[in-house]
């Protein structure tokens, strides 16, 4: 303590020891059915007066992208954000003057395996912002003009893409792992090819086919005390009553593509970084071994101390950050490294990614390594609910992946119960660096000798000029 | 307590002076069991000398290098062990160092802040320079070179702010000026910045008071304050720039992009409140004036947007774009850009614009308030600017009350001719096929 050796500052080699951990659980949420199929789910989080609201069509009644047809890639997406460009009672910015006056906001969106309307809004205004939600959920009215601009803002949006080495990476790295034809292969917003197609017939189609309330659910969270939740909702739903028959079809699955690693370098002349991701197609969301999953990715380039970026930052210097992610989805989806390193040394850091993803399938993590990424990930779970939409958003995934209720309450004795050798299993399983693509949009005059001279495979080089990758 | 309509209530928070001159900030919100630390240190790259930009920041980077009893990288593995997320950002006028934390471990991490502040330089070496130095750099590439656009902030306050006003660049500075960084600038930098009496500490979420602040004065409280410590003067600035600057860059670009900056008043005063105002009714969403006539009505821009930045030395800056749609005249978007600022200048904003612009930005500081990290940063931005962590509850009331006269008054002080900078991003012609 202070004044002990002379040193004033000799107390600073103490390290302090934690306090007793607070009791936290994730916030309990109720479940009912209402008369028209609907679900709701609601929770009530005392204190929070910004409440959160989402209404989410499932993907296994045809709720995401992954259901639309390939020619018309993009209709979800599109469908989606055009509910909000007027209704039958007004038109787009009478709908968001309307929603502005009430501090709300309304928005919709998709996903791969999922359609969702959200709502944020203070809760003194919430029942006035409800029925406005409702408007928009029930009755778009997709007028032509609004879809036509939309459809065009897509457009551009994609030829900015291209300009943006970040954005252009992750639209040739999927191509590149996933089978031709495969959802998950392509662009979820459309692409140059499927956006001109759609209108608004198509897009009205969509969503005539995807709202019916059988297939969807209702999460709200906040502060809901004097608020009766499911009348409101059930009254500002009444008139919604499933079609006779059956809904549409659920996501296609994605084959990953069959022959193993591919190198592709997408140029960029003078580029003075290398826009890189090397992975390949790997786990579903549904996984037994999630949470032995996430314990390896943590490890492996997940934290800031992940052998990943202690190694291609601290030690290296090659990079301002590097990481790496399981992207979990319904059907397996990609696992990837990303980084953005100097020209120069594109291969070298190549070959440090490849020999960390070697590694961590030789041996077991170590000791230090386990704890670390456990206490991290049990740690943070209650940061991450903080907001009541962050709450529903975690419901909302539930029931997207069609998990169990307690899921979330399970979720840190899960991860204090891995061990190292579940890591090693996993990440025999699920990294496999001999079949992974290495893509990278990057300065091919520079980087291209290199690589090929390194010995790692084939490789194919996309020429800078816009029409060449479209044409694939 | 007072509640407001949108439910919100006054944040309960105390403060403290420590004899070392740490001015610290405690408060208690046990919704969650998290708790935020925050660290604002009254030095940014305003505080640079010429041919040493991009120090407070490359310096930004040291603190995470370890120090007397952390060791290198160690820094963040105790953050995240502790189950908790940080980092640190540097601004003009600041540099933030923050950390979010379940809040059994709130000793942990005062304890990794006071070992940074009181025995940085004990950990610092050539090959950490280098190492930090080669990061920043890659940085510097890949978030700002290496885009599209990219380059558009250092241009734009290049033009706002003349050769040797310290907002004339940004945070990031040049490559040539980090080239040069020698570890005597890394100490010298330490010494006259970062002490207990240049900093506020701002401790939000789940703790009682009384120990929290014990629990500061235990790990901070024997910390040497610097005796010498300056405090920057602002540098002289006139009102408005004098003329208007333009400036045209080819680029590898899809579409044009204009940008347009005024120099304002600064953060802080009633004029710039005003302009906060005016910009969410001028840009603030899809209902604002600009994305209204130019991306819904005309279909000349992909998007558009208008801010102003929270800058205090004296003047700040109101800046903004709009992307313009290929095939679409840049010249035709220009014009209807400003035209819009300058119809703020000659007839008033609605009832109903500013009823929006008021829900809108109540609701923004709903979302705000229910994050323990922003609200410590708010705390310690007050208190740091302007000495008065009470603004957290008082500069909402302050854009509550802004009328459509004091934005009209303040729209006329920046919009002039003679008062803006226009740089302009075109597509440059493609390259030839190789």
């Amino acid at each position: 303590m202070p004044g002990t050796a002379g040193d004033p500052l000799a107390y600073l080699a103490t390290r302090p020891s934690p306090s007793a951990p607070r009791p936290y659980d994730f916030p309990d949420f109720r479940r009912e059915r209402l008369p028209n199929g609907l679900t709701l789910i609601s929770a009530h989080l005392p204190g929070r007066p910004l409440l959160a609201a989402q209404l989410l069509v499932r993907g296994d009644a045809g709720g995401g992208a992954t259901s639309e047809p390939a020619e018309l890639a993009g209709t979800t997406v599109l469908a989606a954000r055009a509910m909000t460009e007027g209704t039958a009672q007004r038109d787009a910015l009478a709908l968001i003057e309307a929603s502005e006056r009430l501090g709300a906001g309304i928005a919709a969106d998709a996903g791969w395996e999922s359609l969702t309307v959200s709502l944020e809004v203070p809760r003194s205004r919430f029942l006035a912002a409800l029925a406005l939600f409702a408007e928009v959920a029930l009755t778009p009215a997709f007028p032509a003009d609004e879809v036509e601009r939309l459809r065009d803002e897509r457009l551009n949006d994609l030829l900015q893409a291209r300009a943006e080495p970040r954005r252009r990476v992750e639209r040739i790295y999927p191509e590149t792992i996933y089978a031709d034809g495969a959802p998950y292969g392509r662009p979820l917003a459309g692409s140059e090819t499927t956006v001109p197609r759609i209108d608004r017939d198509v897009v009205v189609a969509r969503h005539a086919a995807l709202m019916r309330p059988d297939a969807a659910t209702m999460v709200i969270a906040g502060d809901l005390s004097g608020i009766d939740v499911a009348r409101e909702v059930e009254r500002v739903f009444a008139g919604w009553t499933a079609p006779a028959g059956v809904g549409p079809a659920g996501g296609r699955p994605s084959p990953a593509r069959p022959g193993g690693r591919r190198i592709v370098v997408a140029d960029r002349p003078g580029s003075r970084q290398s826009e890189l991701r090397i992975g390949h197609v790997a786990l579903a969301r549904r996984t037994p071994d999630f949470h032995a999953a996430s314990i390896l990715n943590a490890t492996l380039g997940g934290l800031f101390s992940s052998r990943l970026n202690d190694l291609l930052r601290e030690q290296r210097g090659y990079t301002y950050g590097v990481h790496s992610g399981f992207d979990m989805r319904r059907h397996p989806g990609p696992f990837t490294v990303r980084c953005a390193v100097r020209t120069d040394i594109t291969v070298p850091a190549i070959v440090d990614i490849l020999g960390e993803l070697e590694r961590i399938r030789a041996s077991e993590v170590t000791d230090a390594e386990l704890s670390l990424a456990r206490d991290y990930l049990a740690g943070v779970f209650p940061l991450r609910f903080e907001t009541a939409a962050a709450v529903a958003g975690a419901i909302a995934g539930l029931v997207i992946h069609e998990l169990p209720d307690d899921e979330l309450d399970r979720y840190r004795p899960a991860i204090a119960a891995v061990t190292a050798a579940d890591v090693l299993a996993a990440a025999r399983a699920h990294v496999r660096p001999a079949e992974a693509s290495i893509v990278l949009v990057g300065d091919a005059a520079s980087v291209e000798e290199p690589l090929r001279a390194a010995g790692l495979g084939e490789v194919t080089v996309l020429s800078a000029l816009p029409e060449a990758e479209a044409a694939g | 307590m007072t509640t407001t309509d949108a439910g919100r209530s006054r944040l309960r928070f105390h403060r403290r002076t420590l004899p070392n001159g740490l001015r610290v900030v405690v408060a208690p919100d046990s919704l969650a069991p998290v708790v935020a630390i925050n660290l604002w240190y009254d030095v940014g790259s305003r505080h640079e000398v010429p041919g040493k930009t991009g120090f407070a920041h490359l310096f930004e980077h040291f603190m995470f290098q370890g120090s007397r009893n952390v060791a290198k990288a160690e820094h963040m593995a105790i953050v995240q062990a502790a189950g908790g997320v940080n980092n640190a950002t540097t601004f003009f006028d600041r540099t933030n160092y923050f950390e979010t934390l379940p809040s059994h471990q709130l000793e942990v991490g005062l304890w990794l802040e006071a070992d940074r502040m009181a025995t940085l330089l004990d950990a610092l070496s050539q090959e950490n320079l280098d190492n930090q130095r080669e990061v920043v750099k890659n940085e510097k590439r890949q978030s700002y070179d290496n885009r599209p656009y990219g380059t558009f902030y250092e241009n734009l306050m290049a033009a706002v702010f003349p050769q040797g006003h310290p907002y004339h660049h940004t945070p990031i500075g040049s490559m040539e000026d980090l080239d040069a960084a020698s570890p005597a600038d890394v100490i010298d930098f330490f010494r006259a910045w970062y002490a207990p009496n240049n900093c506020v500490l701002t401790i939000a979420g789940d703790v009682d008071v009384e120990p929290a602040f014990a629990a500061v004065e235990r790990w901070f409280g024997p910390i040497p304050a610097n005796p010498a410590l300056r405090r920057l003067p602002y540098a002289p600035v006139e009102p408005i720039i004098g003329g208007e600057v333009r400036k045209v860059i080819e680029d590898a670009v899809p579409m044009t992009r204009v940008h347009v900056g005024w120099r304002t008043p600064p953060f802080g005063t009633p004029a710039f409140d005003a302009l906060e105002v005016g910009m969410q009714i001028l840009a603030g969403g899809e209902g604002s004036r600009l994305h209204r006539r130019l991306v819904r009505e005309e279909r000349l821009g992909q998007d558009v947007t208008a801010f102003v930045l929270p800058l205090v030395a004296g003047a700040s800056i109101l800046a903004g774009w709009v992307t313009v749609r290929p095939g679409e005249d840049p010249d035709a978007a220009e014009r209807i850009y400003l035209e819009e600022c300058e119809r703020l200048t000659r007839e008033p904003v609605t009832e109903d614009e500013l009823l929006r612009a008021r829900a809108l930005i109540e609701s923004s500081e709903l979302a705000a308030r229910s994050r323990m990290e922003e609200v410590a940063d708010r705390l310690s931005m007050y208190e740091t600017y302007f000495g008065r962590a009470e603004l957290i509850d008082e500069m909402l009331d302050r854009l509550l009350a802004v009328d459509a006269e004091a934005i009209l008054a303040a729209a006329r002080a920046v919009f002039r001719p003679d008062n803006r900078a226009i740089v302009t991003y075109v597509p440059a012609e493609p390259a030839e096929a190789a």
